[in-house]
């Protein structure tokens, strides 16, 4: 059973801004632009599951070159030192702090899954009986990223099909 | 002084590490643990002063390494570095013994504030 959900644009923007300062743009020089297109290409992708008062995913998409930029900022290396280890580790921890902080604005009860990452375009991940009901999308350096919140249909039992 | 930190993430290890250098606490001996099973034995077999652990890691969860820990008698200086902070887990933490609870993201600032106190 899902509760109302308790999480807005404006929170999830407030959860990616901090995201930005504190790991990906320490200076402040090149914050998230938002877009607003919900529609925006991605080609790798991340998420977390949530299970209890709020069953969905929150799902972390970006262009190849947007995650490696990631990495890079995360490990304070060059983009072109970044492993596809470092990048899938990076994606699965950018997963987990947003999830995780999502979790924490939820009625007690919610449960945090490890994060899956799949190098692959979020338009090939498929969550069975969600729909997507907030998202902050925009262009980083010139390079797609976005962040989404998928919930189930209230109405399903959890792992039905 | 010797301090574990345990994170399935390896890239969260290191940020966590250069976040204790930033802070000024880099001169300590700091070894990694991957998961909750190996905070519980690396404590055991390293004897660290201060363990700063994930909450959710696969084999076993942060909380559980804790209460393992002390229910084997060992009152490791422990706390959690965490993106997770509910009311409950900081209950639960605190009922098991945590000195500590940082959430991520978090600032050389404020480890600065949770560790002055406890590495001087």
């Amino acid at each position: 059973m899902s509760v109302e959900v308790e999480v807005n644009e404006n929170d999830l923007a407030e959860m990616v801004e901090q995201v930005w300062e504190s790991y990906l743009d320490p200076e402040g020089v090149s914050p998230l632009m938002q877009t607003y297109d919900e529609n925006q290409a991605s080609e790798v992708h991340s998420s977390v599951s949530i299970t209890g008062s709020w069953t969905g995913h929150v799902v972390y998409a970006s262009s190849q070159q947007a995650a490696r930029r990631a990495a890079a900022a995360f490990l304070a290396m060059a983009p072109d030192e970044v492993s596809e280890e470092d990048l899938s580790d990076v994606l699965g921890e950018l997963a987990n702090i947003i999830g995780g902080n999502v979790k924490a604005m939820l009625p007690p009860g919610a449960l945090l899954s490890l994060p899956q990452v799949v190098l692959a375009p979020e338009t090939t991940a498929r969550y069975p009986n969600t729909q997507r009901i907030t998202g902050v999308y925009g262009m980083w350096d010139g390079e797609p990223v976005s962040i989404s919140m998928w919930q189930s249909r209230g109405d399903n039992k959890e792992g039905a099909e | 002084m010797k301090i574990l930190i345990a994170d399935d993430s390896r890239v969260m290890r290191q940020i966590v590490i250069r976040t204790l250098r930033q802070a000024g606490f880099g001169d300590h001996d700091l070894i990694e643990a991957a998961n909750g099973r190996e905070a519980v034995e690396m404590t055991k077999s390293e004897n660290p002063d201060l363990v700063l652990s994930d909450w959710n890691m696969p084999e076993m969860s942060g909380i559980e390494a804790l209460r393992q820990l002390r229910a084997a008698g060992n009152d490791v200086k422990f706390g959690f570095v965490t993106s997770e902070s509910t009311d409950e887990m900081k209950e639960q933490a605190e009922a098991a013994g945590a000195l500590f609870f940082i959430v991520k993201p978090f600032s050389a600032e404020r480890f600065d504030e949770v560790f002055a106190p406890i590495l001087g």
